[in-house]
């Protein structure tokens, strides 16, 4: 083909090397569409299923019942006693060190070897495999501290050391987007650096805050492989009473579930999937409403 | 008196002091004096004082209180003479304790029932010194505020100091954590090399760590070879479910960022996001009910005989499905990280968008989304919960997707539940196992972090 005959648009060989190129970019186009429909169509074919089979198994009975071998007995509100115990640990101590090592680090701290490494470990600790820290906890909380096995306190200790660097990303983001001219008009206003931070740069950095940490919550609710590790996976057909008590938390009793061949069981465990999920749904709405309705441009 | 009461003590004797000192401040105020700081810091100071040193007495206390009261009671008459069997005598001092402290009624060994009184008195003892000396320091901290109390003197940068020391030492808490994991795992791993050579568990191929109930039995001394366990977790984590996480993900976000209308993106993304949200138990369990019966099936069609229902393409799949959300959104950043001039020059020449997307952006884009897929085999070989449940337990060295392989993480949850004996090398595997995978996942992460870091710079 000579290069006279290339540069000429109305020839034909010209003509069909555009639609060879036109036809390609489609293709490139529909792959794109169908590699999302993909990943989507998945996540509808598992909601589907789980609610095409465990639909039947929620009742009050379910709800209002705890674990048991008589899968027509059994129900989750030992688990979510549990899970909820548990979660309420892991925030009381996760979301005020996350919060005040975040504004350390983002507002006090100058860059010298320390903060280096504190910031090294908290990207690290992010990324950490979520059953290293099951073995921590099984090594440090129950084999050296010697604090009661199975109990929603060792579960939250655990769960808050894997949440906090969660909460401390999301933390230094927020507390970053807020504009040094707020700072600057409060100090010039006399106030000392800790009334600046906690006066003005905190509370409208909270939203963001917020939102990252009922995110981490959410992972931490949802989290089963570091609790099999300290032994939350006991039979135990009585709701826990307090934070030391034995329990199980809502991930791992689907978990417990799942084996057992009885057939009563997989209504129940898609059933308790059912439940888990609408509280996973539930907090990721409240985090993207707060950051919706809350979170400012500047 | 309990430790409970002390503490409520201590917390009554610091607000009752904070307030007399926020009146005695106001009171200068009154007479005329020129405050340094508002009544409220000065109130803050002293309740400050009153209280975090008895507080952290209490905190340093308590398990010094508990061995002293367990060593006590052990010396007692009484106590000396419990059986010298551990675990029976560890059951018969809890319930002691359990009784002493009201948690029970009464314990299933006789014995428990004498020295739960004995128990109850040297708590007592112990708590009175503990406690006592949480109030008296409390009083003494509280008075010695109270007398700073001055018209000149700087309350609010004492409270400020408490506040900075709080900020440094909530921070220093990730150094801990890492350092806890680092040292425990290291700690236990080390006792378990004590049994086991490095060489033989890093290079071995026979995996089946059952210990034998008697010594003399075939095969007692269990075999620690973990090379199976670690083509398991590459085999699955690694490569099955890379391929499908890899063209998915990336395909995803260049549709998303390239493509899609606004309104389509707006429904797709969180549709994305929601897939990343849900908990891997599910994940798990999904893919032990649909996908491997399925798998199975198909492998057996395709005249496979060894297809196992517990397959390694059945995880490997379901992981990659996982981590599509992951790929996809470290590839849309860096994907919109190319400068848009770069995109225009290629769209000025005449080149098609698909064209300037796999000549120009992808290579431009291409480190930022190596280091995505790093972070994203970090993650898979990490992760539990899908393969515990879907994947098998035999160590097999195959490339067969349909046949049965085992994890890290499978190892590690199947090694540590069940009846523990702490010391054997059965656990202690366990350690050993988690120790490399930590190494394993703090490599991929330390390189990904630097190649995303280094790209980012290059455009900025």
């Amino acid at each position: 083909m000579s290069s006279a005959a290339l540069s000429r648009w109305s020839g034909n060989e010209m003509q069909r090397r555009v639609s060879k190129r036109y036809a390609a970019e489609r293709r490139f186009k529909l792959l794109g569409l169908l590699a999302v429909g993909l990943s989507v169509a998945f996540l509808a074919f598992l909601l589907v299923t789980m609610l095409a089979r465990g639909l039947g198994g929620l009742s009050a009975t379910f709800l209002s019942g705890s674990d048991s071998t008589d899968p027509a007995l059994a129900g989750v509100w030992g688990a979510l006693k549990g899970s909820f115990l548990t979660i309420l640990v892991t925030i009381a101590l996760a979301f005020p060190i996350g919060v005040l090592s975040a504004v350390y680090l983002e507002e006090f701290a100058r860059r010298n070897r320390w903060t280096d490494l504190i910031e090294v470990s908290i990207n690290n600790l992010a990324a950490v495999p979520s059953i290293i820290f099951g073995l921590l906890g099984l090594a440090v909380f129950l084999n050296v501290l010697h604090l009661p096995r199975s109990a929603p306190l060792v579960g939250g200790l655990t769960l808050a050391l894997m949440t906090m660097p969660v909460i401390v990303i999301a933390g230094r983001n927020a507390i970053k987007s807020v504009p040094p001219s707020i700072r600057d008009a409060a100090l010039g206003v006399g106030a000392s650096k800790m009334q600046v931070v906690f006066h003005h740069v905190l509370p409208l950095a909270l939203p963001g805050i917020l939102t990252g940490t009922i995110i981490g919550m959410a992972r931490a609710l949802g989290e089963t492989a570091p609790l099999l590790m300290i032994g939350m996976r006991a039979f135990i057909a009585a709701p826990p009473q307090g934070i030391t008590d034995p329990a199980t938390v809502l991930p791992v009793q689907i978990f417990l579930w799942s084996d057992e061949v009885s057939r009563g069981f997989v209504e129940k465990t898609s059933a308790a999937i059912i439940v888990l999920l609408v509280f996973m749904l539930l907090m990721n709405g409240i985090a993207i409403y707060l950051r919706n309705r809350f979170e400012r441009r500047w | 008196m309990s430790l409970t009461l002390a503490l409520a003590a201590v917390l009554a004797i610091a607000a009752a002091a904070a307030y007399l000192g926020r009146n005695k401040a106001a009171g200068l105020r009154g007479g005329g004096a020129r405050l340094n700081s508002l009544p409220s810091y000065h109130g803050g100071y002293v309740f400050l004082w009153a209280a975090l040193p008895p507080l952290l007495l209490l905190a340093i206390w308590l398990p010094i209180h508990n061995a002293l009261v367990e060593q006590a009671v052990s010396a007692s008459p009484a106590g000396q003479q419990l059986p010298d069997f551990a675990m029976v005598r560890e059951a018969i001092l809890t319930e002691a304790r359990e009784i002493a402290t009201g948690q029970r009624e009464a314990g299933f060994n006789p014995e428990s029932a004498k020295l739960a009184p004995v128990y109850r008195s040297t708590m007592a003892h112990y708590a009175w010194i503990g406690g006592g000396l949480a109030i008296l320091l409390a009083l003494a901290g509280a008075a010695w505020a109270l007398t700073r109390v001055r018209a000149s003197f700087r309350a609010r940068s004492g409270v400020e100091r408490w506040v900075m020391g709080a900020l440094v030492g909530a921070s220093l808490i990730a150094i801990l954590t890492t350092l806890g994991i680092v040292l425990s795992l290291l700690f236990e791993s080390l006792r378990f090399f004590s049994m086991v050579p490095p060489a033989e568990f890093l290079f071995g191929t026979q995996w089946s760590p059952q210990m034998a109930l008697r010594a003399d039995q075939a095969g007692s001394s269990g075999a620690f070879g973990s090379l199976p366990l670690f083509w398991g977790t590459v085999f699955i984590g690694a490569i099955i479910a890379m391929v499908v996480a890899i063209p998915l993900g990336l395909m995803s976000a260049i549709f998303l960022t390239q493509y899609a209308p606004a309104k389509l993106r707006s429904v797709l993304k969180p549709a994305l996001e929601i897939l990343a949200g849900i908990p891997t138990v599910v994940y798990g369990y999904f893919a032990a009910l649909t996908v491997a019966p399925a798998v199975r099936d198909i492998g057996i069609n395709l005249g496979v005989g060894s297809a196992s229902s517990e397959s390694a393409l059945a995880a490997g799949l379901v992981m990659g499905i996982m981590i599509i959300p992951l790929v996809s959104s470290m590839a849309d950043d860096s994907i919109a990280a190319v400068p848009q001039s770069m995109r225009d020059g290629s769209l000025a020449l005449g080149a098609t968008r698909s064209e300037t997307i796999k000549k120009v952006v992808l290579p431009a884009a291409l480190p930022g989304v190596v280091g995505g897929v790093l972070l994203a085999v970090s993650r898979a070989i990490g992760e539990t919960m899908i393969v515990v449940m879907a994947a098998g337990l035999a160590a097999n060295l195959t490339l067969n997707p349909f046949e049965s392989v085992t994890t890290v993480t499978t190892q590690i949850v199947q090694l540590l539940t069940g009846d523990q004996e702490f010391d054997s090398p059965k656990t202690l595997a366990a350690f050993a196992l988690g120790l490399v995978l930590f190494v394993i996942t703090l490599i991929l992460n330390l390189i990904a972090l630097r190649v995303v870091r280094k790209y980012r710079e290059a455009y900025e």
